[in-house]
This record gives C-alpha cells, sequence and structure tokens, in this order.
C-alpha cells in the first residue's frame, strides 16, 4: 500500500520549531511520509503540496499570524482546485478566536500540551477518509 | 494529555530515580562528604573576586538591584513608547525592545513579504523615525536600554538607537545599553541553511569592533543562551553552547588582527541565560556559569582585565515552560524561575508574564511581571545576604557537576569544529531534535509533570485572562509613514551613504561607520539589508528569514 504522504510546514517567519520537530516524528513513527518545508509562505506550501501530491497539509505557528497566513493558504487550494487535501492546524489560537478555525475550514486543530495518540489517531482518520 | 503515574520504587519513595531537569541524578541527602573534594579559595571564592563562583560584584544586591527590564514591543513605536513609559512609572528600571519579525529579518512595512509579520511578536522598527518616536520622552541618559534585535537587523538597530541618544546630545562614549544581535545564539535554533552565517558573523564582529572603540559603554552583543535553551537542550547544554558561541565571535574579532585585544572588547560583552523550571538546577547554573567564563578567559585568552573575565547577564524566565492551559499558573511557575535568577546573581532580569504562551503581554499582565520583581526585592530579603546558598552541600555539589557536564558539551562542540562548525554540518540541529523528542516522551511517560497539561488538567476552565490584540490598522499606518518618510528625507545624501555602505561591504571593512551615517540620513532597515545580508550567499534563498528578492 502507499504510504500516507503529509506536508508539513511553519508559517511566515514564527521560529518556534518544537512543536513541529515532535509531529514529524510522530507521523514518521506512525508510518507516513513527510515533507517538511520548515518556514514557509503559503504560496510555496500549496505549490508543494501539489507538485508531492500530498494527502494531507499539517501547518502550525506559534505566533499571532497563524491563522492569517492559513487563510491565504485555504483560499490559495480553492484557486488550485485542492480543496480535497485535508489541512491539519497546529499551535496558538488565542481562545476568543477559535471559531475562526472552522471559518477558514481548517479539519482539526491541535494547541500546544495536545495529546500524540489523539493527534497520530487525526492522521490516521484523515488519511483513511481520503482513501474511501 | 492523558495523565500517566509512574510505578513506585522498591525504597518506598515516590520514584526510583530522582533527577535535575536536565536528568543528573539527585541523591536523597547530601552531606560535607559531597563538597569535600572542592576547594572553597580556588573553585567559589569571594564575591567580586575570581572565579566569580559567589557574584560579580562584592556587595551584590546590597549596593545595587538587578535591573528589572521587561522586554517590550507592540504595534508601532508610538504604541510602544507608551508602553514604556507605562512600565517606567510601574518602577521599571530598565527597558529592552522587542523588535517585530518583519524588522528582525530586515523588512520594510511596504515589503510584500511582511505583509503579515508587522506588528508581530515586537515593535516595527524600520528606520531611525521609529527609534526616535519610540524613546521620546523617556529618560535614557540615566535608563539603560537593550535592543533586541537579532539575524540580519544587528548593526542597522543599534545604529538607530546610537544615533538617536546622539541626535539627543549624549555622546557616544556615554550611551549605555546592549545589542543583543547575537547571531551564533540562532545557530542553536534555526536551520542553518537559512542564513548567511558567515556574513552575519562578520556584521556582529563589526559591531563589537567598532563598539569597542567608539561606544564603550554600550554592550554590542549579549550572548544569549536562551534562546537555545529555549529550542530544546538540557541547562548545562545551554552553557556548554553559550560558550563556544562566544567563542566564535570572540576568535572573529582576534583573527582580524587589527590591534584588538580581548581585555579591549570582551568587558563589553554581556550574556542572557535563560532561568527554567528546576530550581536549585538553574541557580547551580549560574553559579557554574560564571566561574566557566572566568576559566576560559584566563586559560584560552590570557585575559588580564578583571572585567574580562566578569560573566554579566540579564535573565529571562523560560517561555517555553509557560502553558497554554491555565494562564494564571504560569504566573506562579515564573515568579518561582525569577527567584531561582535573584538567587544565582542576575544583573537585568525578565519575567514572562502569565499571558505569553497565547499572545503578547497585555499592559495587566506587563505590569504583574514587574511587580513580581519588586516583590523579591522589597519583601522576601533575600537582597540581604551575598549567594546565600553557597555552602549548602547540595547547591555547591549540583554547581561542580553542571560545570563538568557543561566542559563535556563544550568539547564535544569543539570536536564538531566548533559552534560555527557544528551549525554547518546539521550536529547541532539533530542533537537538538534529539532534545525536544526525549523531552517529548518524558511528558508523555509522566516522568515530567506538567501542571494543567500532562496532570491536573481541566479544559473546561476558563482562561480568566484577556487577550492582547495588533492593531487591524497597523499595516497601513506604517506604510503611509514609510512613504512619507521617503519623500520627505534627503535622498542625495541617503544614496551617497548606501554607497559608502557597499563599499565597505564589498571591501571587508568594517560596515558600522557607513551605517550610522546611512541611518542619520534615515536610510531604511530594508535598504541597508539588500547591502549587507541579502548580497550574501545562503544554501536556502527561498526562506523567509533570507527573502532573496523575487524568491518569494
Amino acid at each position: 500500500m502507499k504510504k500516507v504522504k503529509v506536508l508539513t510546514a511553519k508559517l511566515g517567519f514564527d521560529i518556534h520549531s518544537r512543536g513541529v520537530t515532535v509531529v514529524n516524528r510522530l507521523l514518521r513513527d506512525t508510518g507516513m511520509e513527510v515533507v517538511y518545508l520548515g518556514n514557509q509562505y503559503p504560496e510555496t506550501i500549496v505549490a508543494a503540496a501539489l507538485d508531492e501530491d500530498v494527502d494531507i497539509i499539517a501547518i502550525g505557528s506559534l505566533s499571532s499570524t497563524g491563522l492569517d497566513y492559513a487563510q491565504k493558504l485555504m483560499n490559495l487550494l480553492k484557486e488550485k482546485n485542492a480543496v480535497d487535501i485535508p489541512v491539519v492546524f497546529g499551535g496558538i489560537v488565542a481562545p476568543d478566536e477559535l471559531d475562526r478555525l472552522e471559518e477558514i475550514g481548517l479539519v482539526s486543530y491541535f494547541p500546544p500540551g495536545s495529546d500524540l495518540d489523539e493527534m497520530a489517531k487525526t492522521f490516521t482518520d484523515l488519511a483513511a477518509q481520503k482513501v474511501s | 494529555m492523558k495523565e500517566k503515574k509512574l510505578p513506585k520504587a522498591k525504597s518506598g519513595e515516590r520514584k526510583e530515580i530522582f533527577t535535575t531537569n536536565s536528568e543528573i541524578p539527585v541523591k536523597r541527602l547530601y552531606t560535607p562528604e559531597d563538597t569535600a573534594d572542592i576547594d572553597y579559595d580556588k573553585e567559589i571564592g569571594s564575591p567580586g573576586a575570581e572565579p566569580f563562583t559567589r557574584g560579580i560584584h562584592s556587595s551584590m544586591y546590597r549596593k545595587r538591584l538587578w535591573t528589572i527590564r521587561q522586554f517590550s514591543g507592540l504595534n508601532s513605536a508610538q504604541d510602544t513608547n507608551e508602553r514604556f513609559k507605562l512600565l517606567y512609572k510601574n518602577g521599571s528600571t530598565g527597558f529592552a525592545i522587542a523588535i517585530d519579525n518583519a524588522s528582525m529579518c530586515g523588512f520594510d512595512p511596504t515589503a510584500p513579504e511582511v505583509e503579515i509579520e508587522l506588528g508581530v511578536g515586537g515593535v516595527n522598527v524600520c528606520s531611525l523615525q521609529d527609534m526616535e518616536i519610540m524613546l521620546e520622552g523617556l529618560p535614557i541618559e540615566r535608563v539603560s536600554t537593550a535592543v533586541i534585535q537579532g539575524m540580519n537587523s544587528t548593526c542597522p538597530h543599534t545604529a538607530m538607537y546610537l544615533a538617536m541618544a546622539e541626535n539627543r546630545g549624549i555622546p557616544l562614549n556615554m550611551v549605555n545599553g546592549t545589542s543583543e544581535g547575537d547571531p551564533t545564539s540562532f545557530g542553536g535554533c534555526f536551520d542553518p541553511a537559512t542564513l548567511p552565517v558567515k556574513q552575519i558573523t562578520r556584521l556582529c564582529g563589526d559591531l563589537v569592533e567598532w563598539c569597542a572603540i567608539n561606544a564603550p559603554k554600550w554592550n554590542p552583543v549579549s550572548f544569549t543562551s536562551y534562546n537555545y535553551r529555549e529550542s530544546g537542550v538540557s541547562a548545562y547544554e545551554e552553557l556548554g553552547g553559550l560558550f563556544s558561541s562566544a567563542v566564535m565571535i570572540i576568535d572573529e574579532v582576534l583573527e582580524r588582527d587589527r590591534g584588538l585585544t580581548v581585555d579591549d572588547f570582551v568587558p563589553h560583552l554581556a550574556f542572557h541565560l535563560s532561568s527554567h523550571n528546576d530550581f536549585f538546577e538553574e541557580i547551580a547554573k549560574m553559579r557554574a556559569a560564571r566561574k566557566m567564563w572566568a576559566q576560559l578567559m584566563t586559560e584560552k585568552y590570557n585575559a588580564k582585565n578583571p572585567r574580562t573575565k566578569t560573566l554579566r547577564f540579564h535573565v529571562q524566565t523560560a517561555g517555553s515552560t509557560l502553558t497554554y492551559q491555565q494562564p494564571l499558573n504560569n504566573a506562579i511557575r515564573t515568579s518561582y524561575q525569577a527567584m531561582a535568577a535573584v538567587l544565582g546573581g542576575v544583573q537585568s532580569l525578565h519575567v514572562c508574564s502569565y499571558d505569553e504562551a497565547i499572545c503578547n503581554p497585555t499592559e495587566e499582565s506587563a505590569i504583574l511581571s514587574v511587580r513580581t520583581q519588586q516583590i523579591i526585592q522589597d519583601e522576601t530579603n533575600v537582597t540581604n545576604t551575598v549567594d546565600p546558598l553557597a555552602g549548602s552541600y547540595f547547591v555547591e555539589s549540583l554547581t561542580k557537576n553542571i560545570e563538568e557536564k557543561a566542559w563535556e558539551f563544550f568539547e564535544e562542540l569543539e570536536e564538531q569544529g566548533g559552534w560555527g562548525g557544528a551549525i554547518d554540518s546539521g550536529w547541532l540541529m539533530n542533537h537538538r531534535e534529539n532534545a525536544i523528542c526525549q523531552h517529548e516522551d518524558n511528558l508523555r511517560d509522566g516522568k515530567l509533570r506538567v501542571v494543567g497539561v500532562n496532570c491536573y488538567r481541566d479544559d473546561t476552565i476558563a482562561s480568566g485572562i484577556s487577550y492582547f490584540k495588533t492593531d487591524s490598522n497597523l499595516r497601513d499606518k506604517l506604510k503611509d509613514r514609510l512613504i512619507k518618510l521617503k519623500k520627505e528625507r534627503d535622498n542625495v545624501a541617503v544614496q551617497e551613504a548606501l554607497a559608502e555602505l557597499k563599499e565597505a561591504d564589498d571591501n571587508g571593512d568594517n560596515v558600522m561607520p557607513a551605517t550610522m551615517k546611512a541611518v542619520k540620513a534615515y536610510a531604511t532597515l530594508e535598504e541597508m539589508c539588500d547591502i549587507t545580508v541579502r548580497r550574501h550567499p545562503c544554501k536556502a534563498a527561498d526562506s523567509p528569514f533570507y527573502g532573496m528578492k523575487g524568491a518569494m
């Protein structure tokens, strides 16, 4: 069976990379292939996601800009007719802005301190839904 | 995260092995036997005298308290000026400018690359005008300022502060403050491919060299092991990395062979450490750090000036220990971390605010950080005597333990070709990533407990705090002001100064004289960084941090 392919990236200039380091390892340990872009702009992330034909995009930020970048990324996916790629968001969203996650169209959100077993399950389920 | 409890130990104690946060084993009891091999005079000594284990001054806080220096920056220079005034009115004794992501990477507000990064994580500072507005009405002749730039912007941002002070009539040799500007510390946190490491090391060296001669009260670099520690390593690795990165910059200046000795410029170098959760380990780390620095300067560089051998340091409480869940708990965490810094002999302190795991500090949370420090200074009486934990069997033994392990890590880095070599080869990044994953494993299996995260978690509890929001009109305001500035300044003078800067950069001359000239003519940050950073080779030119034009 083909390995599930996940593209991971940090959005914009937020350099806090401990979370994404852990997520990359988790996904690899779960048997998925990870394409990690480091810090990037939405344009580059979307282009890479299409080039690499990934199954899931996982983006994150610990900065206040995370959702602004995510919005931009979702708009680009729409333009490219690629909204079937589920986008997972990790990092900081202020509790009074949590509604924006759904509005933007992000399928799942993992704040700091999330349970890794649950996270692994979310990715596995998303991949399964995509295949079916 | 699910709560997991470790099995009880055979001894009937709560755990089989007790360790510090950095996994140094801790015994049930410490006795005179544990310190029997420590020579008091040689390894501990009196405060204010070599090897400075007990502190860099003989009377420490009995004479002068540490500086309350809260790292602050929000929205525009005007907004930050108001925040500084508020903090000063409430008893801050130093300023520290948090610069936004856009400016840290050397872009102006009009750059498409930073459309979403303006006012993020700090204040936008793209010209001398921003410095003028930000420090207006503040007593900078009496109160020192730390300019916390980084990576690409160390020379221009320092020049903006110094030029602002000079324009206010303060002679350059009297301007008091610090540039963080330590490119090497970021090496521990960044993918090295995303920065022109060689060039930014050279720029940092230029600033060190120029300040030693022209602005001797300015600390041109503050070696920031804080960032490296925050990126996931242990207390002793923090120290090993700190000294390894300092050696890299010192050697950069010495290798130029332009007449400066370590005693000419090292006395002006400062340090910025973390204060993490493990109370005694952090105190021991700070005591060990002073001793190690004195030893390094004596043995490696044959330093003569006692000031060359004194490790003066700022501490920031560890932001990575703050939790998104139950944020008010963070105020308690940072109080202990601040107390550890004080018992460790700190010179200047930032106490993270309880909301910093969620947003920039609000006025309310920032003032509480000032109050946290004032309560230690005025109510606890820990300032009455110097280094009160000296002589504790445990603390002295741990200090020695950390020192030994830090030297081992320092040597390991030396074997990797020093800090620069370890960055270039990717060794440092791999090492750090392993440490991050180990930390996560410890959290998962319950070996490490974090209140509100993997124990005592209750996500139904409301945070109980308000959140800082960036000004939604900031982008337009900053752009408009910059466009106006570019129209009104003397553009012939700007072009002349930028041409001089390019010439100095190309010829390997010190870039600071031309940078000062350009800054005074109101050249912008981006105009200067286009010359001094973005023309220089970098492996990953499409990285946002580098921002080669057109690579976006």
